[in-house]
């Protein structure tokens, strides 16, 4: 899969240099640089509280950075002015960037007042113009491959937490995005139900899918993630292949974290 | 028709035909009441919402302090006041038709004040999450108020709203201050007349029968909501 990857045109779909950001007096992320290029997996771990929700925060434009540049592809979302502070674009790029990406929430924020099907054709009819009729076909093959054929009229209040969050990416994918990330995808879920949404993750993977996602699951990270960046305190402390990272972490605060979870 | 126990003076008082009558009149104004508060203050409560969840600082303080003032006055000195105000405050003679229009804005820019709280509250229950996710999908702010977050909250006030709307049926009964010859002014003026209770009895019963029409459509809109739950 990696090899795969490599042998792909890399291209940089996001690039984000010296991120910074503060709450008040609390600096959240303290200059964070990161390349997702096309056909990447890359994993961001670490403690609760490190970074990882506000970094992808930042990415997907619900927060904005205080310092430091992102663009997608070529286009700059907001570059570092004179004094520092980062300058964003205007409505134009911002909206322009949020056809880039996608995002998968944690806890799945599917509209509980739409069939499963409206949940992921009414964007496409709402934001891309899309005539209903061909959104809603775009729809139903996605939620089929998402092995939710026969969902499209329930609501999503009908369904298993898994099958919500399938309903969720296969929202996000139907925007055709270059990069979807995912922000703790399972961490609102059974085992039997992550084991079903991380096995639909490693199929986007194998497609190509240019994935961010922050995990704490580590196992699927190592075996999924081509890249994997470990956070800590707002900065990235240790960052390399996945594997590499997971099974021989060379700083100190990675191994006594990544202990926690290897040991069971 | 009316038993003679309801009537000190026995069988000399009017027909329950002509009583019916005169409170039908009552209750076409009662009607005429209700509708023109409902039809000002369901949208002036949106702008009292918005205005109290303003981010500017002096709009939000002056909705704050019109709720305050119009939920902590009764409604029948209110519609004193914007019926007598225009004189004592002015010196302005208003016309005779005055009443009526005192009556309406005093309805509805009191009940604008209820519907707009209950509209905050309503807005403010929508977990961020529903924003995000629209807004990551790249809907407009207009798109996501109206497709994503009013249908929600319409489902979540309908109860508070019925509870509202059931009340304004009894609160026209206030505007028997003014002199409008409501319901409850027809009810009170006829039972003076046949120094009798029954004109209060059948007031109150096509005061109920009223609510109970509206309770109705109400569980009716509240079944269509109920296909999905959160």
């Amino acid at each position: 899969m990696t090899d795969m990857a490599e042998r792909n045109a890399q291209k940089p779909v996001v690039t984000l240099t010296d991120a910074r950001k503060s709450f008040g007096d609390n600096q959240v992320l303290k200059g964070i640089s990161l390349e997702v290029c096309t056909g990447d997996v890359l994993a961001i771990i670490g403690p609760s509280g490190g970074g990882k929700s506000t970094l992808l925060r930042c990415l997907t434009l619900l927060d904005r950075l205080d310092g430091g540049s992102l663009s997608y592809g070529s286009l700059a979302v907001c570059a570092e002015g004179a004094s520092g502070a980062a300058v964003y674009g205007g409505k134009e790029v911002i909206k322009e960037a949020k056809t880039r990406f996608g995002l998968v929430f944690q806890d799945f924020n599917l509209f509980p007042h739409y069939t499963v099907l409206k949940n992921v054709a009414d964007p496409l009819v709402s934001v891309l113009k899309m005539p209903k009729e061909e959104a809603d076909v775009r729809g139903r093959e996605l939620l089929a491959k998402m092995g939710l054929d026969g969902k499209e009229d329930m609501v999503p209040c009908e369904l298993s937490g898994g099958q919500q969050q399938r309903v969720a990416i296969a929202r996000a994918l139907a925007m055709n995005p270059q990069v979807l990330y995912f922000d703790e995808p399972t961490s609102a879920l059974d085992p039997e139900l992550t084991r079903e949404v991380l096995r639909v993750i490693r199929e986007l993977a194998a497609e190509h899918m240019t994935m961010v996602i922050v995990t704490h699951e580590m196992a699927f990270a190592r075996d999924v993630a081509d890249k994997l960046i470990f956070m800590d305190g707002g900065a990235v402390v240790e960052r390399g292949r996945a594997s590499q990272v997971i099974e021989s972490p060379q700083h100190e605060r990675t191994r006594a974290f990544l202990s926690g979870y290897l040991s069971d | 028709m009316a038993p003679a126990a309801f009537s000190r003076e026995g069988g000399c008082g009017l027909g329950f035909d002509v009583m019916m009558g005169l409170l039908g009149e009552g209750l076409l104004l009662t009607t005429q009441i209700f509708f023109v508060t409902l039809i000002g203050s369901l949208p002036l409560g949106v702008l009292v919402a918005l205005a109290r969840m303003s981010r500017f600082k002096p709009l939000a303080l002056f909705a704050k302090f019109y709720i305050s003032i119009l939920r902590g006055t009764p409604l029948m000195l209110q519609l004193m006041a914007i019926m007598f105000g225009p004189y004592y405050l002015f010196g302005l003679q208003m016309g005779p038709d005055w009443k009526f229009w005192a009556c309406d804005i005093g309805f509805i820019l009191n009940y604008a004040a209820y519907f707009g709280e209950i509209y905050r509250s309503g807005i403010q229950s929508i977990p961020r999450g529903q924003y995000e996710a629209a807004e990551v999908l790249g809907y407009t702010r207009t798109q996501t108020f109206m497709k994503i977050v009013l249908p929600q909250v319409i489902k979540r006030i309908l109860p508070a709203m019925g509870n509202e709307i059931i009340t304004l049926v009894k609160d026209t009964s206030l505007a028997f201050v003014l002199g409008i010859a409501e319901m409850f002014s027809q009810a009170k003026a006829l039972a003076a007349r046949e120094v009798s209770m029954i004109p209060y009895a059948l007031a109150a019963l096509i005061y109920w029968v009223f609510c109970l029409v509206i309770e109705f459509i109400l569980n009716r809109v509240e079944k269509r909501m109920d296909y999905y739950h959160d």
